[in-house]
């Protein structure tokens, strides 16, 4: 659809409801301008006197009134729009890492297929943080070789011909302060993170338009 | 007193998605087309705008189908069509609507007369 011949008051009216609109998913805001845009351009043609354009704005009414329609039909009262889908979401985010990882990438799924939640709720429950808490251990892993820990076998013979092996780390030269100070504040984030995301995210549920 | 705002534009609400159905029961038309045919009708819709969302969830829910079209004059146009399933959902409330009409109608009357 072309936009260069569009009427001024036109084309501010369009740039009105996507601004009233960007909380709307993407597809229903693209589908609902381009509908708009159609609707415009019609009753709008090329010539149109500001006054016929303005009422032409008028009956259809404010981009907001619009935007309102748009959304899903208000919440029941008393009745929670959390259902167990949410929840598991809520759940899974943090803590399905722990299941094989499996737990983490069906709370993603649920995440994205809920509708209580805006696509900017959705990309921050799903990179923060990737794998939930459970995301705690590779970080461990890290800080601990950023500490440039070195291990050591040593064989201790009992007497058989085989020794029983034990590994003992050792911190060669010790962590600086500021490789711990590193580490506690990356396990810190990885840890409360994921959590706080979750208790962000079953709350803005809570108060979703039930669907 | 007056009816409160809201119990007519529920009401509105409420009849709207039937009225687009029927409308569509002629044949196909496109969006500024229908928009425009409910717009004109006395009372019906405050806000064209308002209606766009409602074609958007009969297609959703599988009562309208829609397809975008060039136009020889002007800028491309959705049609849209009533589906099986449209047409039986129509049929239903215009069976229900009228005997709920009529109801309504006679305890108005009554009212009035007594």
């Amino acid at each position: 659809m072309s936009t260069t011949a569009m009427h001024p008051l036109a084309a501010d009216y369009l740039r009105r409801l996507r601004e009233a609109g960007r909380g709307l998913p993407t597809g229903r805001l693209d589908d609902l301008c381009a509908e708009i845009e159609s609707h415009l351009a019609e009753a709008i043609p090329p010539g149109t006197s500001d006054a016929d354009a303005l009422s032409v704005i008028e009956r259809l009414g404010p981009p907001e009134e619009i935007v309102e329609a748009e959304q899903p039909a208000p919440a029941d009262p008393g009745r929670d729009p959390r259902t167990w889908r949410e929840w598991a979401a809520v759940v899974l985010l943090p803590l399905g890492g722990f299941v094989f990882g499996i737990g983490w990438i069906a709370g993603v799924v649920l995440l994205w297929s809920s509708r209580a939640w805006t696509t900017r709720q959705k990309v921050l429950g799903t990179l923060i943080v990737p794998g939930g808490v459970a995301a705690f251990f590779p970080v461990l892993v890290l800080s601990a070789v950023a500490a440039k820990s070195r291990c050591v076998t040593v064989a201790r013979r009992n007497g058989s011909a085989f020794g029983v092996g034990s590994r003992h780390c050792v911190l060669v030269g010790g962590p600086s302060s500021l490789h711990v100070l590193l580490a506690i504040v990356l396990i810190a984030c990885v840890v409360i993170g994921p959590i706080l995301v979750a208790v962000h995210l079953a709350r803005s549920a809570g108060r979703a338009p039930a669907v | 007193m007056a009816p409160r705002d809201s119990t007519i534009s529920q009401l509105r609400r409420g009849v709207l998605e039937f009225c687009v159905l029927a409308l569509l029961r002629e044949g196909e038309r496109y969006s500024f087309d229908l928009v425009r045919a409910l717009g004109d009708v006395d009372g019906l819709v405050t806000s064209e705008g308002t209606l766009y969302p409602l074609l958007g969830r009969l297609r959703r829910e599988g009562l309208v189908e829609s397809m975008w079209r060039e136009s020889s004059a002007g800028p491309p146009r959705r049609y849209y069509t009533i589906t099986s399933d449209g047409d039986a959902t129509l049929r239903t409330f215009a069976a229900q609507w009228s005997r709920f009409r009529d109801s309504v109608d006679s305890l108005l009357e009554q009212g009035a007369t007594a």
